[in-house]
Parts: structure tokens; C-alpha cells; sequence
């Protein structure tokens, strides 16, 4: 950025200095107290110092409201860039961005994350802190899954994860009930049913802790040490409406398919407490007839009218 | 052997002046889709032109209609975001002419599935079509699905179709299942339509 920046322009509101071979920008952007748009697009940014030490004290951490870095050479999300509280829209797309940290979560204006066309694998369940993001963008990474604590961004209105890896995805997604836009070719998903075989049964200390959870048996702090305690808090309900129980780290994954009005089937993972609690819903055969399991069908009703439109892509 | 429809070869200068050759052109019994292929090409996109009626939306492509064509043909602006794409659609038997005004779009196209089939859709062919191309398609060639690819440029294309319509198919990859959805419009003439 040039010298003297600030100076001649103090009152900028609006920078575009995309396309112009920018391998860093200087110190200049900690001057500029109104900058609300910062767009900096196909440069050359990426390695360290791309942007400028104490970003996070300077009057652009709050003012800023649109970031637009796509088309540059990160390989991380700068850490400076978390400091940049009034953040509404980020986009990061065509990078080579590998993960999100979870930080991410510091960003809590944000509204508007296009992460597209970078080889990200995973995604932290960090970033379903994010209480006002309504569009986010995935597609074109490497994703494998989807985090079931993602279904907590309540404002969700368009998720984009075309062009993953993606074989399922967590039932949870159907608990986002402002999401009208939801983009999922080019996934291998799942068309046949598929029980992970691999179950690992129960330690004793999952049975002692699934007894004392089911059979209700009462405990104070100072009956247990504390890590048994913390253990304890950690209990899942078993989504089988039948069954009531709860496991710790044992469970049956299981993929269900989710009809939506005979057209679509979504692969769900579902985590059961136990092969045998598995067995209402389980069909052992391949063949996947809309003989769905009541309480998918329950589900997909809910969700069936609102997701037609969001699977047609 | 019939004498072939005589056709023109049109350059039009500006939007305004292609809008009128269209007309024209439409006025007659007959058409030739080349003819209006070359004429749509002909026009060197510039976007002071058409800036009005380029309104983008975050969330998905949209579409702004430029011209109703005295109910021949509909003329209509879309309006790609980064990632944005199209489900695969059909032309419910018209003719459809896209031509980019800035960026680039990915056409991909695909056989109609099996009336039987349950299996995943065909790939035809794929290709990026770079500013001012002007493609053309219609049910008889096969379907197709649109897309910017670009994570970093918005895009614009310029559509014809004729007749025009407003309801179409649309396709799930993976299944071949069709869909029947009534298309919109995001603006009419430079207006924001509130819907």
C-alpha cells in the first residue's frame, strides 16, 4: 500500500486493490479509521506479515465490516485476521487454506464465509459459534464430514458444500430450519445402506457409567473423583425414541436414508447406544425401499417440503 | 430441394440496438437459430449498458428480465455470484440462447435420463464459455446445468429463449428424477420484483 495512504485519504470507507500483485499490505491499514470494505482479491498474499502487526488495536478492527482476500496464497488463516471484531463478510475462496482454526469463532458478527476452492478437510465444531452466519460457503474443498454441532448455526440460510468428499451427512442438519439453499452434488454420497461393522463394544467403565445413567442411581461430586464425574456429563441419549439409553464413546454408527417425498434420499449418520438398539430400524437387506423407519419419516415430513428445494441442485 | 431461410449477418452496436434487431427478426414466421446465435455474439458486451438491470443476489444466481419480446421471446439478464450454479434443467421445448456479458460460466451437458433409469444422469459434455460466446440449447440437445466456477469473479450472461416460459424440470444427478418448478424473476426492467 502506498506511503502516505492515511494521510491524503484519511476518511476512506472503501478499498480496492485487487489485481495488483500485493504481497503484503503495510502498516498504512492501521491508519485508515473509517475502512469498512477492504478488497484485496487475486494478489499475492499469503505468507507471513501479509497483513500488519497490531491489526487487532487499530480502529479497522472494528470498523471493518467486509474483507474480500480470494485469489491469493494462504495457506492459514492469518491469526491477525481473527482480531477483526466487526467482521460481517470474509471471503477466503481460491486459496490454499488446508483447515479453519477454531478460532474462527472469535468472528462473532459474522454473516457472510465463502471458504470455497481451497483443499480443507475438516471443519472445527468451533464454527458453529457463529450465532449470526447465514451463508457459508464449503464447496470445492476435501471435506470428509460435516460436524453435527454445524446444525447449531441458527441463521443458516444457505450452505454450500458441492464438489467434498462427503459420503453422509449428520441428522442433525435437519434442526437448521431457516436453511433454503443447501448444494450437495459431487459428493460420493451414500446410495446403499451401510452399518459400520467395526463396533467396539463397551469398557466396563462405558457399562458402570450407562448403568448409573439409565437406573438413575444418584451421585454427589464427593462420591466420585472428579474425572468419573466429568465423564459422566458427557453422556449421549440414544436417538432411538424406544430405547432411552445413553452411551459414552461406544456406539453404532449407522447410516439411515431419509426420504424426501419418494424423490430423495439423503444418507444420515446416526449414532446408536448398540447393535441391538439398532434393530427396529435396521434392514439387513440392500435393497433400500421407502419402507423408511417411522421416526425418519416423522423427520423427514418436517423437513421434506422445505428441503426439496434446497436438494435440487 | 428447398431454397434455405435467407439469413443476415447482423452486428449490433450496443444492447438497445440488438434488442431491436430482435425484434425484428421475430416479427417473421420463420427464424434461424444461427441468426440469432451470430447477432447475440455480435454485440460487444459493455456494461455501462446493462448495469441496471444486474442485480445480484448472496444467496443464488438471479434473474432480471430485460425484454418480453412481444410475448415471442423473453430476454433476461442472470446474475452468477462466486460458486453460484444452476440445478440441471430442461427448456421446456424452447429454444435458449446464453451469452456471457462478463466472467465465465461452466455448461455441462446431459442426456435425458431412462424413463426407467434410477441411475446416476449421463455427462454429454462439459465447457467454459468465455465473455461475449453466445451458446444455444434446447430439449432436443439434451439438458443442462450452469455454473461460475470462479471463487474469485462474479458473472453475467445475457438469455433468450423463445417462446418464452416459466415453468421447467429440473433434475437430481444422482437419481434422474425430475422436478416441475416455476421459475422467477429476481427484477423486471431495472425493477427489484418484491414477491
Amino acid at each position: 500500500l502506498p506511503a502516505g495512504l492515511s494521510q491524503w485519504f484519511p476518511a476512506l470507507e472503501v478499498l480496492d486493490v485487487s489485481g495488483t500483485g500485493l504481497t503484503e499490505m503495510g502498516t498504512e491499514l492501521l491508519s485508515l479509521p473509517c475502512l469498512h470494505t477492504l478488497l484485496a482479491k487475486n494478489n499475492r498474499l499469503g505468507g507471513p506479515g501479509s497483513l500488519p502487526k497490531g491489526l487487532g488495536q487499530a480502529p479497522l478492527a472494528r470498523s471493518l465490516r467486509v474483507l474480500n482476500l480470494s485469489g491469493n496464497r494462504f495457506s492459514e488463516v492469518p491469526p491477525a485476521l481473527l482480531q477483526l471484531r466487526g467482521l460481517r463478510s470474509l471471503s477466503l475462496g481460491g486459496n490454499r487454506l488446508h483447515g479453519i482454526p477454531p478460532d474462527i469463532q472469535e468472528l462473532h458478527s459474522l454473516e457472510f464465509l465463502y471458504l470455497g476452492g481451497n483443499f480443507i478437510t475438516a471443519i472445527p465444531p468451533e464454527l458453529a459459534k457463529l450465532p449470526s452466519l447465514r451463508y457459508l460457503v464449503l464447496c470445492d474443498n476435501k471435506i470428509q464430514s460435516i460436524p453435527p454441532q454445524l446444525a447449531q448455526l441458527h441463521s443458516l440460510r444457505s450452505l454450500s458444500l458441492h464438489n467434498n468428499l462427503l459420503t453422509y451427512l449428520p441428522r442433525e442438519i435437519l434442526n437448521l430450519v431457516h436453511l433454503d439453499e443447501l448444494s450437495l452434488r459431487g459428493n460420493p454420497l451414500v446410495v446403499r445402506f451401510v452399518r459400520d461393522l467395526t463396533y467396539n463394544p463397551p469398557s466396563l467403565q462405558e457399562l458402570a457409567g450407562r448403568t448409573i445413567k439409565t437406573r438413575n442411581v444418584p451421585y454427589a461430586p464427593s462420591d466420585l473423583p472428579e474425572s468419573l464425574v466429568r465423564y459422566l456429563s458427557l453422556a449421549s441419549n440414544c436417538p432411538n425414541p424406544k430405547c432411552g439409553g445413553v452411551y459414552f464413546d461406544s456406539c453404532v454408527r449407522q447410516i439411515k436414508f431419509v426420504d424426501f417425498c419418494g424423490k430423495y434420499r439423503l444418507p444420515l449418520m446416526h449414532y446408536l447406544c448398540s447393535p441391538e438398539c439398532s434393530s427396529p430400524f435396521s434392514s439387513a437387506s440392500q435393497s433400500s425401499t421407502s419402507q423408511s423407519e417411522s421416526d425418519s419419516e416423522d423427520e423427514a415430513s418436517v423437513a421434506a417440503h422445505r428441503m426439496q428445494k434446497v436438494l435440487l441442485g | 430441394m428447398e431454397q434455405p431461410v435467407q439469413t443476415e449477418t447482423w452486428k449490433a452496436r450496443s444492447l438497445e440496438e440488438l434488442i431491436r434487431i430482435l425484434h425484428q427478426i421475430f416479427a417473421e414466421d420463420k427464424v434461424s437459430v444461427e441468426e440469432v446465435q451470430a447477432l447475440m455474439e455480435s454485440y460487444e458486451s459493455n456494461p455501462e449498458e446493462w448495469l441496471q438491470y444486474a442485480k445480484f443476489d448472496q444467496y443464488r444466481y438471479t434473474r432480471n428480465l430485460v425484454d418480453n419480446g412481444n410475448g415471442k421471446f423473453n430476454l433476461m439478464i442472470l446474475c452468477w455470484g462466486e460458486g453460484h450454479g444452476s440445478s440441471i434443467h430442461d427448456h421446456t421445448d424452447s429454444h435458449c440462447f446464453m451469452k456471457i456479458l462478463q466472467g465465465n460460466l461452466k455448461e455441462t451437458l446431459f442426456e435425458w435420463p431412462e424413463k426407467k433409469g434410477n441411475g446416476e444422469m449421463t455427462k454429454k459434455s462439459e465447457r467454459v464459455l468465455r465473455e461475449n460466446q453466445c451458446a444455444y440449447i434446447n430439449d432436443s440437445i439434451g439438458l443442462h446445468r450452469v455454473e461460475n466456477i470462479s471463487h474469485t469473479e462474479p458473472a453475467v450472461s445475457l438469455h433468450l429463449y423463445s417462446p418464452p416460459f416459466d415453468t421447467c424440470n429440473t433434475f437430481d444427478q444422482r437419481t434422474g428424477h425430475k422436478h416441475k418448478v416455476t421459475m422467477t424473476f429476481y427484477s423486471q426492467f431495472g425493477e427489484r420484483t418484491v414477491c
